[in-house]
C-alpha cells in the first residue's frame, strides 16, 4: 500500500485506495494509515497538477509558484514588522515590540542601568519628565522612556522630545517617530501633554547634547522656561531626572564645522572612535548608567494665569535646574566608576 | 445633547441662509466639476458656472458664462455677471491642479484672477464667498509641529510657484475679509484628496509603476476622502460658516506604510539625487523642480482637522480608508 507507482494509477485506483483506508482503518495501526494518507496525497498531486506545473512538466523545481512566493513577500515586504495603524505622532505598537529586544538588551546588559524613585511618579498623566541631556544621540530620552515603562504601576511609557537636527536626520528620524520619539515644540508638548500622556523633556536642548566632555554632567541652563509655562498652562507636575552614564556613551572631544554643512549637521562631533572608524564609531561605549527622579513639582494649585508670570516661571525654572544638577550629582556618586 | 443643539443650529443657519443663486468657478477642477454635479440636484437652486470655456460635458441646468479671468476687464465683466443672475453666494475654486509650464500665466489666472474674483464680489455685494485653499500651503517643514493648526502662517515651499500664488491669494483674502465685514468668507483647506474619482497629480504619482519615495524619509501622511471634502464644500456654499478651517481625514499614516499595505513598490533614492534626476523636465522650463513636490514626501505637514469637524461634521473616512478607497477603485493592490 506504501508502494504506489502513482503516475499510471487512474481513478478507481484512487477509489481503491479509499475504501482500503477506511477498512484498514480500524484495525491498522497509526503508522500504515499515515502512509495511506501520504500515498494518496502524492497520487493526487499528480493527477491533479496545479495550475502552473501543467504546461511544464518536465521542470523539477516550482519556478512559477517560487517567483508567485518572492512577488507576495517582495511586495509586502515589511508588513508583517509594522501595524497598520500608528497613533497620531507616529508611535507604531509593532515596531516597538520588535525594537523591544535590543532596548531590554541595552538596559538589562549593555548599560547596566539602575533607576531609582519611580515610585514617585504619578500614577495617572499628564505628567512631565525634565531631564538632563547628553550623548550627541538620544539614548538618553529610549532609556529613560524604557526604565519608566518597566517599573511604573500602569506600565505608562513615556513620549521623548527630539531636538530639531534628529528630525531632518534621514532614517533616524523614522524610526525614533516609531518607537515614540516627538519633535520638540511647545504645540507637540501640549498636545499630548493635554491627551494625558507622559512626556520627558530635554530643556537644555542641542546645548546640553553637544556639551564637550570637559563640560560634562555640568546642567546648562533650561532654555527661556518654556517647559516650566507649559506644566502651567496643563497643570501637570514636573518631575526632575538626573541621569547619569549618558555622557560616556559618546565622550565628544571637540566639535568641528569643517564637512559639517555637506553631511546636513549642524556641527560634526569628534569622539575617541568617531569619525575615525567611520560607522564603527557610532557604536555607543557601554558605560554604567544610574538614574535619579526627584521630587515632583506640583504646578496644578497655581492655576494657568501663572503661565504668564515670569518671575514665578524663572524662579520655578531655576529651582527646577538645581534639583536636576543634584540628582545628577547623586546619581554620579553611586556609580563605583564610569563603567562599574 | 451637544449634538441636538448643534443639529438645531444647524437647521437654523440652512434655512435661514440658504442661497437661491450659486456661482462656481473653475468647472474644469475636481472639486469645482464635482462640486457643480452636486449642487445642480438641490431642489430651488440655481447653479451659475464660470470658466474659460465651456467644460465637455456640463450639466443643462447650470447657466454658463464664458469669462477669462486673466483679462484685465475681468472682474467688471464678472460683475455684472453676477449681478444679471443675482447670485448669493460664490465658490472659487479656479486655481491649478498641476504645475504648468508657463509660471507667468499661472500667477495670472491664480492670483489675479482671484483679485479680479474678490473685487467683483465686492461690487456685486454678495453674501458669501468660498475659496477653495489645501493644507499644502503651511509647507513641508522639518520644524513644522506635528499637527498645524488654522493659524499658524503659511510657509509654503520655496520652490513651488503655484503655491506661493495661493498664499498671496489667501493674504489677500484676509485683508479684504477686514474691509468688508458683511461677506462671510470660508476659506477650506483641504489636504490630499483621493478617493475613487480621483484624478491629478497626486493620484498619478501613487499608481505610478514604481513609486519614487526619499531615501531615509518616512512621513505622517494624512489624507482626506473626495467626498468628505465636497461634503465641507458643500455645507460652506449653503450655510454659514465664516473662517478658516483645515478639511481633513481622521488619522495620519507613514508613507511606507501607506505604500507597503497596497503592495506598491517603492523606490528609495537619495535626495540629491531624487532632485537631480527628475529636475530634468523643469530645467527645459516646465513647471516645479522636483523638489517642490518630493519636499512634501519627506517633512511633516500634517493638519490640525478639529475645528473643521467641528463645524462640518466627523470625516466619514480616516486616513486608512481614504487610501483602500482609492487604492481599491483604482486596482492598485499588487498582491493577490
Amino acid at each position: 500500500m506504501t508502494k504506489r507507482s502513482g503516475v499510471r494509477a487512474d481513478f478507481e485506483r484512487q477509489v481503491e485506495v479509499l475504501v482500503s483506508l477506511s477498512e484498514d482503518a480500524y484495525g491498522d495501526t497509526l503508522d500504515q494509515l499515515s502512509a495511506a494518507l501520504d500515498g494518496l496525497r502524492r497520487e493526487i498531486r499528480q493527477r491533479f497538477p496545479s495550475h502552473d506545473t501543467r504546461h511544464s512538466p518536465r521542470s523539477r523545481v516550482d519556478w512559477q509558484g517560487l517567483w508567485d512566493t518572492l512577488r507576495r513577500r517582495v511586495s509586502t515586504l515589511g508588513m508583517s514588522e509594522r501595524s497598520a495603524q500608528v497613533d497620531e505622532f507616529g508611535l507604531d505598537p509593532v515596531v516597538l515590540d520588535r525594537a523591544r529586544w535590543l532596548f531590554d538588551g541595552l538596559y538589562d546588559r549593555y548599560f547596566r542601568l539602575e533607576i531609582g524613585g519611580v515610585d514617585r511618579l504619578p500614577e495617572r498623566g499628564p505628567c512631565l519628565l525634565v531631564a538632563n541631556h547628553s550623548g550627541v544621540l538620544p539614548y538618553d530620552g529610549l532609556m529613560l522612556s524604557h526604565a519608566i515603562e518597566r517599573h511604573h504601576p500602569r506600565r505608562e511609557r513615556p513620549r521623548f522630545l527630539l531636538a530639531d537636527w534628529l528630525v531632518t536626520l534621514p532614517f533616524a528620524q523614522p524610526f525614533l517617530a516609531r518607537v515614540g520619539g516627538v519633535r520638540a515644540c511647545p504645540e507637540n508638548a501640549r498636545r499630548l501633554l493635554d491627551a494625558g500622556h507622559f512626556v520627558i523633556a530635554f530643556p537644555e536642548g542641542v546645548k546640553g547634547a553637544t556639551k564637550v566632555f570637559r563640560e560634562r554632567y555640568r546642567v546648562k541652563r533650561f532654555g527661556r522656561g518654556g517647559v516650566v509655562r507649559l506644566a502651567l498652562e496643563t497643570g501637570a507636575p514636573l518631575v526632575p531626572v538626573g541621569v547619569a552614564g549618558a555622557e560616556e556613551v559618546h565622550p565628544l572631544l571637540f566639535k568641528t564645522e569643517l564637512l559639517a554643512r555637506p553631511l546636513g549637521l549642524p556641527f560634526l562631533p569628534v569622539t575617541p572612535t568617531f569619525p575615525w572608524l567611520g560607522p564603527l564609531g557610532l557604536v555607543p561605549a557601554p558605560s554604567k548608567w544610574v538614574i535619579h527622579l526627584g521630587e515632583p513639582i506640583a504646578t496644578r494649585h497655581l492655576g494657568p494665569d501663572a503661565a504668564r508670570d515670569e518671575l514665578l516661571i524663572s524662579r520655578i525654572n531655576e529651582e527646577l535646574r538645581q534639583s536636576v544638577q543634584q540628582l545628577v550629582d547623586r546619581a554620579r556618586r553611586d556609580r563605583k566608576s564610569v563603567f562599574e | 445633547m451637544v449634538r441636538s443643539a448643534d443639529v438645531a443650529r444647524q437647521r437654523r443657519a440652512v434655512s435661514e441662509s440658504a442661497p437661491g443663486v450659486v456661482a462656481l468657478t473653475g468647472l474644469a477642477t475636481s472639486i469645482g466639476s464635482e462640486l457643480t454635479r452636486r449642487l445642480v440636484e438641490r431642489p430651488g437652486l440655481r447653479v451659475v458656472g464660470i470658466d474659460l470655456r465651456r467644460p465637455y460635458r456640463l450639466d443643462g441646468r447650470v447657466r454658463f458664462h464664458s469669462i477669462d479671468l486673466t483679462d484685465p476687464t475681468a472682474d467688471s465683466r464678472l460683475a455684472e455677471v453676477l449681478r444679471a443672475e443675482r447670485v448669493e453666494a460664490l465658490v472659487h475654486t479656479a486655481f491649478r491642479t498641476r504645475s504648468s509650464s508657463d509660471l507667468e500665466l499661472d500667477h495670472e489666472l491664480e492670483t489675479v484672477g482671484s483679485l479680479h474674483v474678490m473685487h467683483a464680489c465686492a461690487a456685486a455685494k454678495l453674501g458669501r464667498i468660498v475659496i477653495a485653499s489645501s493644507t499644502m500651503l503651511y509647507g513641508p517643514r522639518p520644524d513644522n509641529p506635528n499637527f498645524l493648526s488654522e493659524g499658524h502662517p503659511l510657509r509654503g515651499h520655496p520652490d513651488a510657484h503655484s503655491i506661493a500664488n495661493r498664499i498671496e491669494v489667501e493674504s489677500f483674502v484676509a485683508g479684504w475679509r477686514e474691509r468688508h465685514p458683511e461677506t462671510e468668507v470660508s476659506v477650506l483647506r483641504p489636504c490630499w484628496a483621493l478617493g475613487p474619482g480621483a484624478s491629478g497629480p497626486i493620484a498619478s504619482y501613487f499608481a505610478l509603476p514604481l513609486v519614487p519615495v526619499v531615501m531615509g524619509y518616512d512621513p505622517l501622511v494624512q489624507l482626506v476622502h473626495e467626498s468628505d471634502c465636497l461634503h465641507a464644500f458643500e455645507r460652506a456654499a449653503l450655510e454659514s460658516h465664516p473662517g478658516v478651517f483645515n478639511v481633513v481625514g481622521s488619522g495620519v499614516l507613514p508613507l511606507s506604510t501607506l505604500l507597503r499595505s497596497a503592495g506598491r513598490r517603492m523606490l528609495p533614492l537619495p535626495s540629491p539625487l531624487l532632485y537631480r534626476l527628475l529636475d530634468l523636465p523643469s530645467r527645459a522650463g516646465r513647471g516645479d523642480p522636483p523638489a517642490a513636490f518630493y519636499d512634501y514626501l519627506r517633512y511633516l505637514w500634517v493638519a490640525d482637522g478639529r475645528r473643521g469637524w467641528d463645524e462640518f461634521g466627523e470625516p466619514h473616512y480616516s486616513t486608512s480608508e481614504v487610501w483602500m478607497s482609492f487604492v481599491g477603485s483604482r486596482r492598485l493592490r499588487r498582491y493577490r
